[in-house]
């Protein structure tokens, strides 16, 4: 077992897996309460993975150092998405299209600040800012590195978190209200507008933990928001885009079919096919979308299974 | 004749803005009229352009006799071409609008295959697949060279290089504003006629629409491939207009976002607010990128990045203020009551 981690394309799967399933959970989070995908929600892990970058260099300390700050001001920028732009034009009455489009405006933005940071940190600290890896920052455990152990770990404790409060909690089970019926609920008395902020708050914040883990093994730019947007759309649409469950499997199924799949394609038909990696997502959304809209957890297993004759 | 800075500038701007007026009218169509938004624009736009970078090439090569690998030894072929098409204009000509022909097919086809997966369903859903496979068409164009050169792109041959040097590019603007004026005739006349009544209801009420009797999925399924064509000619003029392709170059930013922000700028579902809107946004680019050297030395960053945060929080801006755009959305002109009831007569 421990051999077979060895191979690096197996940590690769690891971790790459488990930051979708990061960012697609955010994803849902914020999709399930506004119910505009918020095509910014990558360039949010952007963000995490600068604050990593100075964590490391600039305050020479460990990048594990970001993950909370990165929660934080991760959250923080998504919650200004959603307060200040996305809230006003609800309340105009503005169209999902026009909801898209001003988070692709804002997603703009976002990269045009990342680059000036890149840009300012290049110049003032002669760091390179720019397709850089702070694996040599991470610590070891038992002779590997110690990302691939602290990215699933961090991520079963955030998504039981996350489930626990959702189905025990108090405010938990006003979110869910909301999701359900946000009208109803504030007859009921719940403030719906914070239960929005809290959800896309915890989306972002979930995003920049995903970016400052990222950093650690993968290479940073700022523009690597806009590579991963269609693996976490994909990741979401698989799953369902209705359920933490479903965002879960589907960033698990999407990760290691990227990264393992690629491997298994390039060994049978030649090394060319591994610079066609991207559109692996794009197949999955369009075959999900084909099959099964509503992704895995919208289908009816119970009739898969009587379909197949194994009823037990 | 030498042309002056001011021409040559006003020369660029203008041939810009009809290309741009091709894309703009066809997601015009698309998103304005039949509000289907469509995420992936950039799909069809580089479409059109690896057309005109792998097809006219190869024929026009075949046709002088020009040996050679077309991808390896692109420049001097395409040199080697350009030689022999002062003496063969008409061949030239001819390629040149066969090769718009093919790039409206391949981009309407193309247009039906990425939304047929998404069509039936609700628009966000839609809009993320077409955003998504949008992405697909530069991973395919920089990593499958036959195309358009991988990564090193490939040059297109020029039609009009039998013209002096200093009037090339005057004469193919003008071209191009033809060329635009057409296509935004034929829009105009489009959602003018019953179909642009038809394209609006479903837009306004997808039900209602259905229940009188349209089939809502074919129309909007129509609409894309229409308005995936207009766009790939689009992107062929604009790689026959800078005499190259580069897979890179086909971004989100550039060809998909941009034309949003133009027609929503100059809003919604009428063309004098494309036409207005596109101008605006165009010259204001131009003017950014004429000045940007003279502001780099006062700021500790690459310049460009102003420009995305200027035009992100401009259009975020229009978006909460004057969400209708500079123009609003009028009723359909119709035929007069009086010219009505003197058809009936007649």
């Amino acid at each position: 077992m421990i051999s077979l981690a060895y191979d690096p394309i197996f940590t690769d799967a690891i971790i790459y897996s488990s930051l979708l399933v990061l960012l697609s959970m955010g994803l849902t989070l914020t999709y399930l309460t506004t119910k505009v995908p918020n095509f910014a929600h990558a360039s949010f892990a952007t963000i995490g993975v600068y604050l990593a970058l100075i964590a490391s260099r600039i305050w020479e300390s460990s990048p594990y150092v970001a993950i909370p700050i990165a929660f934080v001001i991760s959250g923080a920028v998504a919650l200004a998405l959603y307060t200040f732009i996305l809230k006003p034009l609800i309340r105009k009455g503005a169209s999902k299209a026009i909801q898209m489009i001003a988070t692709l405006a804002f997603d703009l933005i976002l990269i045009a600040l990342l680059n000036i940071t890149a840009d300012y940190i290049t110049k003032n600290y002669q760091i390179i800012s720019r397709e850089f890896t702070l694996r040599s920052y991470d610590g070891l455990f038992m002779d590997m590195p110690m990302i691939l152990f602290v990215a699933p770990i961090l991520i079963i404790i955030i998504a039981s978190t996350l489930l626990i409060i959702l189905k025990k909690t108090k405010f938990g089970i006003a979110m869910r209200a909301t999701i359900e019926n946000p009208d109803l609920s504030g007859v009921v008395g719940i403030n719906v507008r914070l239960v929005y902020g809290v959800s896309w708050f915890l989306g972002g914040g979930l995003a920049g933990i995903a970016g400052a883990l990222m950093s650690m093994w993968f290479q940073g730019d700022p523009n690597l928001g806009a590579l991963m947007i269609p693996s976490i759309f994909a990741a979401s649409i698989v799953g369902g885009f209705t359920s933490i469950y479903g965002a879960i499997v589907g960033g698990i199924l999407i990760g290691m079919s990227e990264i393992l799949g690629t491997r298994f394609l390039a060994g049978e038909f030649g090394s060319w096919l591994i610079a066609y990696r991207p559109l692996i997502p794009l197949l999955f959304i369009v075959v999900t979308l084909l099959v099964a809209p509503r992704g895995l957890t919208g289908i009816n297993w119970y009739r898969v299974r009587r379909l197949f004759g194994t009823r037990n | 004749m030498a042309l002056g800075t001011e021409i040559i500038f006003i020369v660029d701007l203008l041939a810009i803005y009809a290309i741009y007026l091709i894309i703009n009218s066809s997601l015009n169509l698309e998103f304005g009229y039949t509000g289907i938004p469509n995420f992936g624009k950039v799909l069809a736009v580089g479409v059109g352009a690896f057309v005109a970078a792998s097809i006219p090439g190869r024929i026009l090569a075949n046709m002088a006799g020009i040996e050679g690998d077309y991808i390896g030894d692109n420049i001097s072929i395409i040199t080697q071409v350009n030689v022999w098409l002062v003496d063969n204009t008409g061949i030239g000509f001819a390629v040149f609008f066969l090769t718009l022909g093919i790039a409206a097919g391949v981009g309407a086809g193309l247009g039906l295959l990425t939304a047929y997966p998404a069509i039936r369903l609700r628009g966000d859903y839609l809009a993320i697949t077409l955003l998504a496979l949008g992405e697909g068409v530069r991973i395919v164009g920089n990593n499958f060279t036959p195309l358009a050169g991988g990564t090193l792109g490939v040059q297109v041959p020029d039609p009009l290089s039998w013209l002096p040097g200093e009037l090339r590019f005057p004469v193919a603007t003008i071209g191009l504003i033809i060329i635009a004026a057409i296509v935004l005739l034929y829009t105009e006349r489009t959602v003018r006629s019953p179909l642009g009544r038809t394209l609006r209801a479903i837009r306004d009420n997808e039900v209602a629409a259905e229940s009188i009797g349209k089939d809502v999925t074919r129309i909007r399924i129509k609409t894309i491939m229409i308005a995936a064509a207009i766009a790939a000619i689009g992107g062929a003029l604009y790689a026959f207009y800078v005499g190259g392709t580069i897979a890179i170059a086909y971004d989100r930013t550039s060809w998909t976002f941009w034309p949003f922000m133009m027609i929503l700028i100059g809003g919604l579902a009428n063309n004098k607010g494309v036409l207005v809107g596109t101008l605006l946004f165009v010259t204001l680019r131009k003017f950014i990128i004429f000045f940007k050297d003279s502001l780099q030395p006062y700021v500790p960053f690459d310049v460009v990045w102003l420009d995305f945060l200027l035009l992100g929080v401009i259009l975020i801006a229009v978006l909460l203020y004057r969400p209708q755009g500079i123009f609003t959305e009028k009723p359909t002109k119709t035929i007069s009551k009086e010219g009505f009831t003197d058809k009936q007569k007649g």
